[in-house]
Order: structure tokens, then sequence, then C-alpha cells
């Protein structure tokens, strides 16, 4: 009987006059579409609703879509999991949604999705259980299992549906490295079946699908033999490998569990699927899925820092055509803006310009992105555009009178409301802004070296900076894809700030004779990207000086570091530092260390670090604790499996008083002691 | 329905920016570039979910797929799904054509609110297949038989056949493309290369200096990652231009050359026009007034200069309006060619052809140089066939707001020997009346 079934709040399920059964999921009060009890409760009801009729002969097929604008299912609700730290409730959450998953999958009428939007996690395990999946071609549309981001493998059944679907060829690396796959890459590993140029096309090609019983055919046989010997243990091994280049077992189990899942079970369905829960539910509950899990959300925190809503900038003028400057230009093109670049000379604008377009060439598809983001980029000597901008940001030498000048020159030619900052990393914006008309508009976005590659961005707030103005630097770090953090204007920001006491206590290790590559194997050892010694000589000797000058410690004149930057030695960009450096990559010398010494160094480490956190945090230098650990990930690389400094000690403090120790599962975080 | 006339608002217009073909947009349709422009168009005017009357408009260089175009396009924006989609062409004069009779429909109160639009791609031409190929392809798929098939798929067939059509730019009548009949007229009214050359000069030299000032910042949309015309010199060589081999006419006495005539170009434009009222009801300003819309066609056929229908449309709509050419504070002449507009300046100066094809006492006389094209034209942005129109309608009225009034005049030449004009009328602060 066609008309609307059941009285669902984030589901609606309605029959047909051609007795198609439609299942439109718009989860109440989001904005985006999750997979959690109530979600998933009120999908067993429609399971339920549509076997019946089927069963009467009154559905002939079951479409899914998604009733959001720009997703379909962004994953399942990890929040429900947090509240769950038995292993037994986990699982009985979980075997609920795969035994529906199983249900749909088995329904003797066609069961087809349309998907458009994020399709990921648990939406895209639900959409593989399914009979025919069709995607939009739309930029919107990503479909992926990123569990292992999150310290996890996915739980519902993907591993096995997935590796089925494209052959573990296919499949296991996107597992593996959480990649989001667009609409055409997905079709062409066979993860949809077929793809319809938008969004309105969608509803009708599932009805035509449906009607013409559509079904997925699967990976082709001979991708599906790689899942048997003697492929798979081949596979697995040099699966094993190229994971093991990129994490640690030890940091990261999460893809050395999905290769064993897969190298003990691949090929038989229902063994694997039964271990797939076995595998999950310990990472479920360990400290690393957690801290993982709140590093995301400390992501999410950063980007709510700006104002929902309002115009994009679409305009960038940067002042300063230096690495810092011509590197903020780039990205921002890269972003989508269109940038003018300026600076006194124009020789020194083309070879900004040289470097930017080498850039697009490595992270644009192809010349025509590449000659279209190059149109995006002016040189701009005579700083003609400023009138045009959106935004201008200042990166010019760090000296106040030099920036005060140019600033105040500057804001004449704006527009009212264009968003004025400064790159600096070291004067107060304060006294930059005393030059200006209205200092209250002026604030700093401190950028990173190197830019494409570092997340954060500080925006710093002066004792003047006005409230919208700040809001509008957030606005504009988080339009070009970075993570805002509002910190004061005091020395070092807080970057800078907590890194210095961490490599200067480092380099007097080293002036104290402790081997370098030791200090460096033991703070990788400690889940840090790379050493602070390999760090120094990364940033550059000279920046590290004059960082130490700003802090208020400037190096001894006898110390290794001053020596070397009188020298001329700067590290990695000059090709020896405290590193003699071949091919961008440190010569180190090959020795063997005691792996518990180094845990103990490691500690020793990273305290002069964590100590400076929690001068931050006294000072007010960011808003909370949950800020210094964001920003200390993400402008760092803070090992984000132990959840941030801050986070770290408390959990370690916690451990050593056994009586207060709620998680069981906390003590995994042992493993580094 | 016949009472009082109403005064017709142009509200605003925007465009993609302009590409020359295969470049930027070379990935684009005709319905991407005009989806683009309306929604660039509805961002602008905020017409988010609004229900337009009707949206007009069209491409001359299209498949058949776009047969119903503007309605497509239409469907794929941000507009309320029930706004009808008219697609039309007058080859170069489509979307000002567009806007014409919209306004005359809005004048009369027959709707209260339109959007004129154009688009075109010469990176997604048609390409088809020979005529023989095509006949025998239809009785291919009629056949009953595998035999039946295999006879006509046989019989009589040749590879040449198999080459595609591509689509060209030629007049099909004589066979000469607009260069060539451009050069024709350049001989005739004794246009010099170096007046062409100037002319074409100063239209990039105008436009960079409006791009600039950010004139054109909320004239053009943001379109796959491109902000700006891509045909615009900045830097653009006066002497160098003179050193270009002509492109039409290869002998000496060739003056078109690639530098003094508009490139094949991809992109689209759209403008809102409205009853006053209508624009009083939604909080928005009119820029200008459409006040009079003209069109003619010559006999190129019999040998008169294909682009010259424009003196002619221009000219009747003086007449009717009761005004001189001299009485504008701008003028806004499609530059298909700078000869073109050359030509159409001499001709109005030419006692015997003001007589002759005017069929005037009197030439109607020289304009101020210094108000043509002040921000630029086709030859300096590039020239979308049907985009044409809305972007110059859209330019001239925010010309004219920014003038704080005054009056503007439009000519835009088209293939087929035809020509659409109209005048604009400042919305302050001083009033023309309506006619």
């Amino acid at each position: 009987m066609p008309g609307t079934l059941l009285n669902l709040k984030h589901w609606r399920l309605e029959i047909d006059d051609e007795n198609i059964a439609w299942a439109i999921l718009d989860q109440a009060g989001e904005s985006a579409n999750t997979f959690g009890i109530e979600t998933t409760t009120e999908l067993g009801q429609i399971v339920s609703a549509v076997e019946d009729a089927a069963r009467r002969n009154e559905a002939r097929a079951l479409i899914f879509l998604s009733g959001k604008e720009n997703s379909f299912v962004a994953g399942a609700d990890i929040r429900e999991f947090d509240n769950l730290t038995r292993e037994k409730d986990i699982e009985d959450a979980i075997r609920q949604v795969t035994a529906m998953f199983d249900r749909i999958e088995a329904m003797p009428i066609p069961v087809i999705v349309g998907i458009h939007g994020f399709c990921l996690g648990g939406g895209l395990e639900f959409a593989m259980a399914c009979h025919y999946r069709i995607a939009t071609r739309d930029d919107a549309t990503r479909l992926g299992l990123p569990e292992v981001k999150l310290g996890l493998i996915p739980g519902f059944n993907g591993t096995v549906r997935w590796i089925e679907l494209s052959g573990p060829l296919a499949a296991m690396p996107n597992m593996l490295t959480g990649k989001m796959l667009r609409p055409t890459a997905a079709r062409a590993i066979g993860l949809v079946d077929q793809l319809v140029p938008g969004k309105l096309e969608l509803r009708w090609a599932c009805r035509k699908a449906a009607l013409q019983r559509r079904k997925s055919k699967g990976a082709a046989w001979w991708k599906r033999l790689l899942s048997y010997p003697p492929f798979r243990g081949i596979l697995a091994s040099r699966m094993r490998q190229e994971t093991a280049k990129k994490v640690r077992e030890e940091h990261y189990p999460a893809p050395f569990k999905l290769i064993e899942l897969f190298e003990r079970f691949g090929g038989d369905r229902r063994r694997m699927a039964m271990a797939e829960m076995r595998y999950f539910t310990p990472l479920m509950v360990s400290e690393t899925s957690r801290n993982l899990r709140r590093v995301f959300r400390l992501s999410e925190m950063l980007k709510n820092e700006a104002p929902k809503g309002g115009p994009k900038p679409q305009r960038a003028h940067v002042i300063g055509a230096g690495t810092m400057g011509g590197d903020i230009a780039a990205w921002c093109v890269i972003s989508g803006m269109e940038v003018s670049l300026q600076d006194v000379s124009q020789d020194a604008v083309e070879k900004a310009l040289g470097r930017a377009k080498s850039l697009f060439k490595k992270r644009l598809r192809g010349n025509l992105e590449v000659n279209t983001a190059m149109a995006r980029l002016h040189a701009d000597v005579k700083g003609n555009h400023i009138a045009r901008a959106d935004v201008v940001i200042e990166a010019i030498v760090e000296k106040l009178d030099i920036k005060q000048k140019v600033l105040s020159a500057t804001e004449s030619k704006m527009k009212p409301g264009a968003l004025l900052a400064t790159n600096t990393s070291s004067l107060p914006i304060e006294q930059i802004a005393e030059g200006l008309a209205d200092p209250g508009r002026l604030i700093g976005v401190h950028f990173f070296n190197p830019v494409p590659q570092m997340p954060l961005v500080e925006v710093v707030r002066g004792p003047d900076s006005r409230e919208d103005v700040v809001r509008q630097g957030c606005s504009f770090v988080t339009a070009i894809g970075k993570f805002p953090l509002i910190t004061k204007s005091t020395a070092g920001f807080l970057v800078n700030r907590v890194l210095g006491p961490y490599m200067f206590a480092a380099m007097e290790r080293v002036e104290e004779g402790q081997p370098k590559e030791k200090i460096d194997a033991a703070a990788a050892k400690f889940g840090m990207p790379m050493g602070p010694i390999e760090l120094a000589d990364t940033v550059g000797l000279d920046i590290c000086a004059h960082v130490a000058e700003v802090l208020g410690k400037p190096a001894p004149e006898d110390s290794q570091l001053a020596r070397l930057v009188a020298s001329g030695k700067f590290g990695k960009k000059t090709g020896s530092g405290f590193y003699n450096w071949v091919n961008g990559k440190p010569e180190k010398e090959k020795a063997e260390y005691d792996e518990a010494e180094l845990d103990r160094l490691g500690q020793d480490l990273i305290k002069p670090l964590i100590d400076e956190c929690e001068k931050c945090l006294a000072e007010g230098v960011v808003a909370d604790a949950d800020h210094v650990d964001a920003g200390v990930i993400f402008g760092t690389g803070f090992a984000p499996f132990r959840g941030g400094p801050l986070h770290y000690r408390k959990s370690q403090e916690q451990e050593t008083k056994p009586a207060s120790a709620p998680h069981a599962a906390a003590t995994a975080t042992a493993a580094a002691e | 329905m016949m009472g009082q006339l109403r005064r017709v608002a142009v509200i605003g217009g925007i465009r993609t920016p302009f590409c020359r073909s295969n470049t930027a947009f070379a990935e684009l349709s005709n319905l991407d570039l005009m989806t683009a422009a309306l929604n660039g168009l509805v961002e602008k005017c905020h017409l988010e979910g609004e229900l337009i009357d009707e949206v007009v408009g069209g491409a001359v260089v299209t498949h058949s797929k776009d047969f119903n175009l503007t309605r497509e396009a239409v469907i794929a924006t941000e507009l309320d799904r029930r706004t009808p989609g008219v697609t039309l062409s007058q080859a170069c004069g489509t979307s000002l054509q567009a806007a014409l009779g919209s306004a005359a429909k809005i004048a009369t109160g027959q709707i209260d609110c339109a959007i004129a639009t154009g688009s075109d791609t010469t990176s997604d031409a048609p390409i088809v297949v020979q005529k023989k190929l095509a006949q025998r392809l239809v009785r291919l798929s009629q056949a009953k038989s595998f035999s039946e098939k295999a006879r006509i798929f046989m019989k009589g067939f040749s590879p040449s056949e198999l080459a595609p059509v591509a689509p060209n730019v030629a007049e099909p009548r004589t066979g000469l493309s607009m260069g060539q009949h451009t050069e024709l007229m350049a001989q005739r009214f004794h246009i010099s290369r170096d007046a062409q050359d100037q002319l074409a000069y100063e239209s990039h030299r105008k436009a960079a200096k409006a791009y600039d000032e950010g004139f054109f910042d909320d004239l053009i949309v943001p379109t796959a990652g491109v902000f700006r015309d891509n045909n615009l010199r900045t830097d653009i060589d006066r002497t160098k231009m003179s050193t270009l081999k002509p492109a039409f006419e290869k002998s000496e006495r060739g003056t078109l050359t690639a530098a003094n005539s508009t490139p094949l170009t991809d992109g689209a434009s759209a403008v809102l026009l409205a009853s006053e009222e209508w624009a009083d009801q939604h909080g928005l300003r009119p820029l200008a007034y459409l006040t009079h819309g003209q069109h003619a066609a010559i006999d190129f056929v019999n040998g008169e200069g294909l682009l010259m229908a424009p003196t002619i449309a221009v000219s009747r709509m003086l007449d009717k309006a009761g005004l001189t050419l001299q009485d504008f504070d701008f003028y806004e002449i499609h530059e298909a060619f700078a000869a073109q507009v050359l030509a159409t300046l001499q001709a109005w100066e030419s006692p015997d052809y003001c007589r002759e094809v005017l069929g005037k006492d009197h030439p109607l006389g020289s304009i101020d140089r210094d108000k043509l094209n002040v921000k630029g034209s086709s030859i300096a942005v590039g020239h979308p066939f049907a985009a044409t129109g809305g972007r110059i309608l859209a330019t001239l009225a925010k010309i004219l707001a920014e003038n704080g009034g005054g009056r503007g005049l439009i000519s835009i030449c088209t293939a087929g020997g035809m020509g659409v004009a109209a005048i604009l009328e400042g919305a302050s602060p001083a009033q023309h009346a309506v006619h």
C-alpha cells in the first residue's frame, strides 16, 4: 500500500505508487547524519517493516537516500562509544548493527543506496551491505573507512565487505591509510557500481536500478583470489612493511591489527566477520584510540573558533615575498583564493611565484589546475590590489619600525571590514599596531614552516585587538583549511614558547656529550615526529637562535648553537648544522640503544616541554588545557596517541596513584614505560 | 494590460570570468557555465529559493542535447525549481535580445521579474558525424535482421564518412568567416590597421585599469578556480601589436589581426530585470532602467557589410526615443572586431551611408570617443557569443550607477547580419521619461 510507514524521528519510510520503498535518513537536530543508537534502532524498524512488505508483495525494492544537503552518513557516532567502557557492552552494541546489516544484505528484494556527500566509516559499511551503490560525481562526495585514524579498525564488517567488493589489493591499503576516495576512484575499484552527475539525477538512477533489479557484481575472480594462500601471506607481509615505514606498532597498533585480521581470516567471510569484532573491541577501549578520538575532538574544537556562516574571504594580499610570505600566498591560492603578492622588488616576487608553481605542481592535479592556480596569484609590487583584498597579511622582516610604517600605509588603502594581520613571530601585536589609525583591527596570524604541511595557525590577540577581528581571523584560517588557535600576545605565543625549553635542553645534553642520535631516537620513540636536534636543524638554527632571544634566553656565545650559527651552518637549508644533511636527510651514526633507557630519556626530554605548557596554562596564553594540548599537538606534532602534553601528564599522574584508576585500559599507556 | 507602461529596472548582473577556448574552462559545458552565472546572480541578489517569472537565454554553439539549456540550468540552481526557462538564440545578441523580450513583458505587467542569460563555449563544441553516416546509422537502427543490418552497413560505405564534422563559425550563406567579412568592411570604410590596433590597445588598458580598481569584483563570480578573464593583457605592448601578421586577409591589404579581433571564448552571464515594485518588495535597488530596445538586420547576402546592422538598429531606436546619437554619457559598442566598431562609427559620420542605408538627410554624426567602452570591451575581456549582451548590460548598469545617473547606448552586432541595440537610463538622480 503506497503511503508513509512507521512514525520515525530520524528516518522517513514511504512506499510509492510503483511499490518501491524509500527510506530517507534526515537525522533530527544535526547538519550531518551519523549512525548512533537512535538512528540504527529506527533503521532496524525500517528493515523489519520492509521485510514484511516484501513478504506481502507490497514492496518490490528498497532505496536508501539521505535527506541532508551534502552528507550521506559521516560515520558511526563515536561519542556513544565513549560511554561504553566494558568490552561486552561494545560487543552487544556492534552485534545489533551487524545483524541488521546482514538482514539488509539478505533482503529478498533489491536494496539500492544513493550516495551524495560524505559516506564514511559506519555509513560506508552500511552502504556496502546494500545490493547496489550509486554515487554522485559531486565534489562533496567522499567514501572511505577512516577508522585507523582514530586508532580503530572498521567494526561493522566493513573489512569483509570491502575486500569482497574490491579485492584485498585495492581495499586493504585504503583501509590502512583511512583514505577518503573521490567518486571516480571509488567507482574504479568497484566500491560503487554507478556514478551520476549530481544530486538531481540520484533518485531517478536509484529507481531505475531498483526496477531493473541491479546487483553489484563484486570483485573479479582474480582479485578475490588474492585473499587466499599463498597471495594472502605475501600481501600481508608487504602491507606490514609499508605500514611500518609510516608508524610504529607500539604507538599505533590499529593498522597492524587490521593486517593480522586479514592474514588470519581473509577469504573466510563468516570467520573474518566474527574475528573483526574481537579485534575491534580492545582497540575501542584502548588508551591510544581514546586519545586519537580526543585529538579529533580537539581539531573540531579549534575549527569551531570560527563563527558559522558568513561570507568566505575571496581575496588575500600578502606583503613580503620571503619564504613565509610566499608560502602563505601560495597556500591561500591552493585553498581557492585569489592572491596578490607584494614586495619591494619584482625579482623577489618572481622568485616566490616560481616556488609557488612547484608547490602547485605537487599539490594540484594536472596542468589545467596548475595554470588556473598560477592565474590566481598576481605579482603586485605597487600594492594595487590592497583595496580589493578581504584579508591583508604582512610577512616582512621582523623590525618594528618597518612593520609599523608598512602597516599604516597599507591600512589607509584597505576596504572597510577587511582583515589586517601580521605574521610576526616575535614582536608584540600592540606595538606593531601603534602606528595604525585603528589599532584594534590588527591581529597576528602566526604560520609555521613549512606552511603546506603544518595544520596550525596561531591567531594572536593583542591587548587592543577587537574580538570580532579575532573571530574573523579564525574564519580566514579555517577557510584555508588550517586550525586556528587563539593565543595571547606574549613572547613565543604558545608553540615556540613550549618548543624552546624542550629544544634548548636537548641541545644542552649534546653540549654535555650525549650522542645527538640517541636523543633524537628517544624522542621519536616517545612519539614525536622527529627528535629535537633534527627538528632544530630542520627549522633552521638561525631561527632557533632568534627564538631563544625572543624567549629571553639567548644562546651563550660559546654554545654549539651559537658557534654553528656564527659559521653559517643553519642546518638542513645550508647542508649542515648539528647533522650533515645529504639529499634532505640527516646523516646519523648507527647505534643500538637500550630500549628502557630510551624510554627514560624520552620522558626526561619531554619534561621541560610539559612544564612550560603548565606555565602557559597558568598564564592564560590560551583559553584552557584542551587548547594547550590542541596547540601543541597540531603545532609541534606532539605524539597524538598520547592525547596532548597536559592530558598525558594527567593520565601519568593518575596511573601512579593506583587507587584512582577507573580506566583499567589506561594501563595500555604503560607500554611506553 | 494596456494601461501605463511600467519602468523596467536593471537590478544587477554577473558573469563567470571569460576564458579563451580550451584553457581554464576546457572541461565545462554550456550548462555548467550558465548554471555558474545564474548561481552567482542568485548569491549576489539573494534570490535563494525565489520564483523568478522567467529565465530567458541561450547559447550559440550548442549540442542537440541542450535543446532546453536555460531550463536545465535553472533546475541546477538555487532558484525555486518551478522557475520556467526559455531557450532562445540571436547569435551574439542572444542575452540582450532575451533582456529586451522580458523587459517588454515587465513593462506591460505580464511578468514582474526575469533573468536574461547567455552562455557559450567553443571548448565543448558539438562535433557531429557527416550527414551520410548519420543517415546510415538511422537506417541501421531501424533494420530488423542481421543480414539487413550488414547490408546497410556495407553498402557504398567509404571510410571518409567517418570523419567528424567540426562546427565552424563561418556564415552559412557566404562561407566567409566573421573575420573575412569584417575585413571586407574595413576595406570599404578604409579602416586602417593602426586605428584598429589603437582601439584594441585601449580596450585592454581600460579593462586592466578597471580590474585594478576592483570595478569587476562584484560583476564576476569566480568559477572553477578562475577569478579573472584570461584574455586580458595587463602588459599589452602597442609596438608588438603592430608586428602581428594579418589573420584573415593574408596579403599586405589585410588589417585584422589576432590582437584587434576577439578570440574564441568560454563564459556565461546573467542579468536580473524587474519592475520597481518587485525590486522594492525584495529590498533591491535598481542600478539603471532599460528604456528602449531595437533590433535590425541587413541584406549582407547582396553585399552589404555583414556586421553593419547595428547602425540601422541604433538609428531607428534614436528616432523612436527622440534622441540624437550625441545624447549619451556612455557608449557600449561590442568589439567583435576593432574594425567593426570603427566602421560603425564611420558609417554614422558618413552623409552618404546615412542617406542611402539609414534614409537620413543628415548624418548621425560622431561621438565623444572618451565615452566609448570606458571599462574596455570584448577585445580585452573576450567574447563568449551569447554571454556578451549580459556582460554589457551589467557593466553599463554599474557604470551608470557609479556615475550617479546618465544615459548609455548599447550596440551589438551578430552573425547573420543582425544588430541589437538598447538604451539604459541611470536610476538617479535625474529621471528621463519612459516612452
